[in-house]
């Protein structure tokens, strides 16, 4: 009896029991890392989305900035202007070509305009013309080229010291190549598709959407420059629209999906276009 | 006793569960605040977005402020009790001194903002400092306080602290003026829209006085030129600086550096005739009535004489003369004004053609600036008056605008800025506008109407009147046609066109200079029925520039 008893306290689990007690185990570990992995996704997810909303919108604050002080300091600041250029803005809104005409014959900005097509400004590009307000002791002005390389979704900024008159030249001579935004998929290519099956609205009627929209002064008021006809120049461009559309490095874990943010921008130049 | 050791074994692992569950619960807090953290980021980010973005609107509202509070029309007008005589003359003018500032000081609820103090908490301003020598220590300092903030715990107004608005060195704004490679700190600096180059062209720009100050302008189109500047300090700690150069846009004071008669020129000089025909290939129809009259003598001030027609190309001279002479002669007696013949002493009124003479013969008699000759610097002036304009009336050209179309609210003491962007016409309108009219299409002029002022009809630059009437224009017309048909803008002025073919039953004054009208000079009374005097001060105030300021 006692031996009985003995021996019962002695028997253990039954390999049935362990299996069942493992499968538990094993399933509730399952579920466990399998929750653990999907939180890392998660989070590898939000912090790649919330670096480009930072990156973006710390280039969109840059961006504003730089048009706001456009045109700084203007010629009608001088009775003498200076010899070197380098001393004064012309126009807040560099353009090429024309831009060396006396007196200057701007282009047209995109369409609607009676002149040339300008090269910049552009749905993609623009120079602004300015002394840059960090740099208090530097008063030479300053071309801030700002153009998408479109095969590589990387926008550029340039910051080239004004010496000649010819604005487009004179940066992609000084093109350092460093990237300023990546990833800005303002214009996709072949992932437009891919694109709007996940952001619908993102693309109005499948079209690219441009970064810098322009708004130009007309004696009715200001408008779109593609409407303003012959006040479709650079020199009367008053307000510019960014949109910045940038895409995560990487895909989202979970759904395979590609992942953007889009911020909305508007830059008011208030110096005058001589 | 064996049993009694595995019970007691057993007790002893009683507490294995309570560990376990206390890891789990860790693990899972541990997951559970990451996840927090990842989507705390996101919010601060956003946050700091929007101070950056609010601190510069605050800064601009500080800006806004005080330019609107520098016009003389604005009920908040600095000076509108003449307690800033020194700042601002009576017409509204700036005539501030080197040292002297003025603040708008806007304190948050349970502030106190105090731009001359050295307590950080008072905002104090230390960019003065790095502009003038002199520091605020040595500044004649001025406060008055915002009127657009709205204290409150749930509303508290906008974001800047103060304002401040005080003259204009190239020292303070470190900008080399006039390229002698040195940065003068005691002479003022105005601006002269009518300035010219070293080739005669126009060139708009800041101009230095001779120190010491304070210095008469340095010529009778300049102004004074003020800078504005505002600090925005967000509860955060986020600010901003942003400064304004503005100087006073006053049309009247642009057009003219030399008068006709007497020289130097009279106050309120501006416009040389009292029809003045810009452009190249001018057509002038004359009036068919002796009752029309083209007056140079001005209705203000009888001893100063003016030309009765200018115009700005000589080959356009011989067909205006002929036009006035041919078509109806002994209607010649219409022209009164200067006699072009010679200067000197006051000469009594002339008649005639020889009061009809190019304005713009050669720079060193030219009666107008360069700036006032080019379709460029005239659509940018045009675009000024738009921007200030109190009253803007889109015309098209198969509906023009009509005289009904007009402000009511003009009178006299109220005078306004009207600019119809298009065709105006004035057909069967008898009511007496005040103040600048601009038109950029064609002015259709009934002599029912009368406009006592200034009429600049610059883009298609045609005036028409066919009918005849009891009104007239006293003050100056200004046209000039710096836009084609397609609105397009023209090389250089194109074919301006005048007709006056109100054939009979005009019973009306026609054009008469009037300097009160022109530049509300309130010195003389004023004749021909009209009242005076008008208080005309600057339509606005001009950016000239705008800059952030980085703080050290």
């Amino acid at each position: 009896m006692k031996a009985e008893a003995q021996n019962r306290d002695r028997r253990g689990f039954s390999i049935l029991e362990l299996l069942v007690a493992m499968a538990i185990f094993l399933a509730i570990c399952g579920a466990m890392f399998e929750l653990l992995r999907m939180s890392q996704e998660k989070y590898s997810g939000e912090t790649q989305l919330s670096a480009a909303y930072q990156d973006s919108r710390l280039a969109m604050d840059q961006i504003v900035r730089d048009f706001n002080v456009g045109g700084y300091p203007p010629a009608d600041m001088f009775s003498v202007l200076p010899a070197s250029m380098s001393q004064y803005a012309i126009t807040p809104v560099a353009w090429s070509p024309g831009y060396t005409a006396v007196p200057p014959n701007p282009c047209s900005v995109g369409t609607g305009g009676v002149g040339t097509p300008c090269m910049t400004p552009g749905d993609y590009d623009l120079i602004i013309e300015t002394r840059i307000p960090a740099d208090a002791t530097d008063t030479t002005v300053k071309w801030v080229w700002y153009h998408l390389d479109q095969p590589s979704f990387t926008l550029y900024r340039e910051v080239v010291v004004k010496t000649t008159n010819d604005p487009l030249s004179e940066v992609q001579a000084g093109n350092s190549q460093t990237p300023f935004l990546k990833n800005v998929m303002n214009s996709p290519g072949s992932q437009m598709s891919q694109i709007t099956a996940n952001y619908p609205a993102m693309f109005p009627r499948g079209q690219p959407q441009p970064i810098f929209q322009y708004t130009c002064d007309t004696p009715g008021g200001p408008r779109p420059c593609s409407q303003a006809g012959s006040n479709n120049s650079p020199k009367s461009i008053r307000d510019v629209d960014v949109t910045l559309i940038v895409m995560t490095p990487q895909q989202d874990l979970q759904t395979q999906g590609l992942k953007l943010v889009e911020l909305f921008g508007r830059g008011h130049r208030s110096n005058p276009a001589n | 006793m064996k049993r009694e050791r595995k019970i007691e074994k057993k007790r002893k692992q009683a507490g294995t569960a309570l560990l376990i569950a206390i890891f789990a619960l860790l693990l899972i807090s541990v997951v559970g605040i990451a996840l927090l953290v990842s989507t705390g980021v996101d919010t601060a980010l956003a946050g700091n977005y929007r101070t950056s973005t609010g601190a510069y609107y605050g800064a601009l509202a500080g800006l806004e402020e005080a330019r609107g509070r520098l016009l003389w029309k604005n009920p908040d007008y600095i000076n509108k009790t003449s307690s800033y005589s020194n700042l601002l003359n009576p017409l509204g003018v700036p005539t501030w001194g080197l040292t002297q500032v003025l603040y708008i000081t806007n304190p948050g609820p349970g502030e106190t903002v105090d731009p001359t103090s050295t307590v950080p908490a008072n905002y104090p301003d230390a960019e003065y400092g790095q502009e003038f020598s002199w520091g605020l220590g040595g500044a004649a300092v001025n406060k008055i306080t915002s009127v657009s903030a709205v204290p409150s715990a749930s509303l508290p107004g906008p974001s800047y602290k103060w304002v401040r608005i005080n003259a204009v060195t190239e020292q303070s704004l470190s900008v080399d003026v006039n390229g002698d490679g040195q940065l003068d700190g005691a002479a003022l600096l105005f601006y002269d829209p009518a300035h010219v180059n070293a080739s005669y062209n126009s060139a708009p720009g800041l101009v230095l006085t001779s120190a010491p100050s304070p210095t008469p302008p340095p010529s009778s189109t300049a102004v004074q030129a003020l800078e504005i500047t505002a600090l925005a300090v967000l509860p955060n700690g986020s600010q901003k600086m942003l400064q304004y150069v503005v100087a006073p846009l006053i049309v009247s004071a642009q057009v003219s550096s030399n008068s006709v008669t007497p020289q130097p020129a009279p106050s309120g000089a501006s416009f040389p005739a009292a029809l003045t025909l810009a452009g190249n290939g001018v057509s002038y129809t004359g009036p068919q009535t002796s009752s029309f009259v083209i007056n140079g003598q001005d209705q203000c001030a009888a001893n100063n004489l003016y030309y009765s027609i200018g115009y700005t190309n000589n080959s356009d001279g011989p067909g205006i003369v002929q036009a006035v002479t041919q078509p109806a002669p002994g209607t010649t007696n219409d022209y009164q004004g200067y006699p072009a013949s010679g200067p000197g002493t006051p000469p009594p009124p002339t008649t005639g053609t020889t009061t009809i003479a190019n304005v713009s013969p050669t720079p060193a008699t030219g009666l107008i600036p360069p700036s006032w000759l080019t379709p460029a610097s005239l659509d940018s002036l045009a675009q000024d008056i738009t921007r200030s304009a109190d009253v803007v009336i889109d015309g098209v050209t198969n509906r023009p605008a009509h005289g009904s179309n007009l402000p009511t609210a003009m009178s006299a003491n109220t005078p306004m800025t009207v600019v119809v962007n298009g065709d105006l016409d004035l057909t069967r309108w008898h009511g007496t506008g005040y103040g600048l009219l601009l038109v950029t299409g064609t002015l259709t002029y009934d002599p029912d109407a009368t406009w006592e002022g200034i009429v600049l009809v610059i883009g298609q630059g045609t005036f028409v009147s066919t009918r005849g009437g009891f009104g007239g224009f006293d003050g100056a017309v200004f046209l000039a046609k710096t836009r084609d048909t397609s609105d397009n803008l023209l090389p250089s002025l194109g074919a301006t066109s005048f007709s006056q073919t109100g054939s009979h039953g005009n019973f009306g004054r026609g054009i008469n200079y009037n300097s009160c009208w022109i530049s509300g000079n309130p010195a003389s009374p004023v004749t021909l029925g009209v009242q005076g005097p008008l208080v005309y001060g600057p339509l606005s105030y001009k950016v000239l520039s705008f800059r952030e300021i980085t703080q050290q």
